[in-house]
């Protein structure tokens, strides 16, 4: 999985978003390193779409444009959550390999 | 931020690029994220947005509607191989040009240079037709990436087709006299019989529909 996909994913964790917000929940997660731009973001959506990752939870009229929020899907959620399960076991490995080299410290 | 008229005509010209279907439903929608996300006083698209969603265009316009099965993709892999055979030919047909000649008058010493001349002409619209092959295979591999049902009806008559020309080229005896031009003729036709038969799986029949959906 992509880091933009994880991280989309992941801003969709604790609840709908719209694309806007997806944005700045991205910006804010990675730390400001990954910055969506819109182009990236409706394109991954829409792959997310169609692989039933995500769906439309509501939209909304503000200000005379359409403001559609997304939520992740059972599967979804079952995709992420072993994402990160995955790279949680191999940032684990990793620092405990540095630990044994003495290569940070603890 | 101000909002600018010009700005979102600017966006609106790029998203232009996508296809219309994914505009329908999703241009107003970017729009408004595009415009959240100009800087202040904004008028005109940073080269950095047009290039994103330039890029954007083209994968939606490049990839699958949806993730097509195993089966499907391995005979999208198979058909782009095809493309790359085709270019082998082409190639393998004028390198052993030379050799061709020799090979036809160990064959047949009374062969005339009006006949040799003959081949000649057939080998180049062969030639010129390579190109026109490589299209075909790709075009068929986009197609059937794309879950056209007439697609796999396609491939399955350019499999036919193949076999025919494969055969045409066993009478002429060109197996004698350029072995390696029908021997990737050959691989050819087992190419498009591996693909025609994944694309007419159980797994890959509902990938088909008469109208691909979109969400």
């Amino acid at each position: 999985m992509q880091e933009a996909t994880f991280l989309i994913l992941t801003a969709l964790a604790d609840g709908s978003q719209h694309g806007y917000g997806i944005i700045t929940e991205v910006a804010q997660i990675s730390g400001g390193r990954v910055r969506l731009r819109a182009g990236t973001l409706y394109t991954a959506l829409d792959r997310l779409r169609a692989d039933k990752l995500i769906e439309v939870d509501r939209e909304e009229i503000v200000e005379g444009r359409l403001r559609r929020y997304y939520r992740l899907t059972p599967s979804g959620t079952t995709v992420l959550s072993a994402e990160a399960a995955r790279l949680h076991a191999n940032a684990t490995v990793a620092l405990k390999r540095l630990r044994l080299a003495g290569g940070m410290a603890t | 931020m101000s909002y600018s008229p010009e700005l979102e005509r600017g966006y609106r010209r790029l998203l232009a690029c996508y296809p219309r279907s994914f505009r329908r439903e999703n241009a107003d929608e970017i729009i408004g994220v595009l415009l959240a996300t100009a800087a202040e006083d904004q008028r005109r698209v940073g080269p950095a947005e047009s290039a994103d969603l330039i890029r954007g265009a083209l994968r939606m316009r490049l990839r699958p509607p949806g993730r097509p099965p195993g089966a499907v993709l391995g005979a999208m892999r198979l058909m782009c191989a095809g493309a790359v055979a085709s270019v082998a030919l082409l190639i393998t047909m004028v390198v052993t040009t030379g050799d061709l000649k020799s090979a036809i008058l160990a064959l047949d010493p009374a062969f005339t240079a009006a006949q040799w001349h003959g081949v000649l002409v057939e080998l180049a619209v062969r030639e010129w037709c390579a190109p026109l092959v490589v299209f075909v295979w790709l075009w068929l591999a986009w197609a059937n990436g794309r879950g056209r049902n007439w697609a796999r009806l396609a491939l399955g008559a350019w499999f036919i087709f193949l076999v025919l020309n494969t055969l045409s080229s066993l009478a002429q005896g060109v197996a004698l006299v350029a072995p390696a031009d029908f021997a990737v003729g050959v691989v050819e036709c087992l190419i498009a019989a591996t693909a025609t038969s994944l694309v007419f799986t159980r797994r890959s029949w509902l990938y088909y529909q008469p109208e691909p959906v979109r969400y």
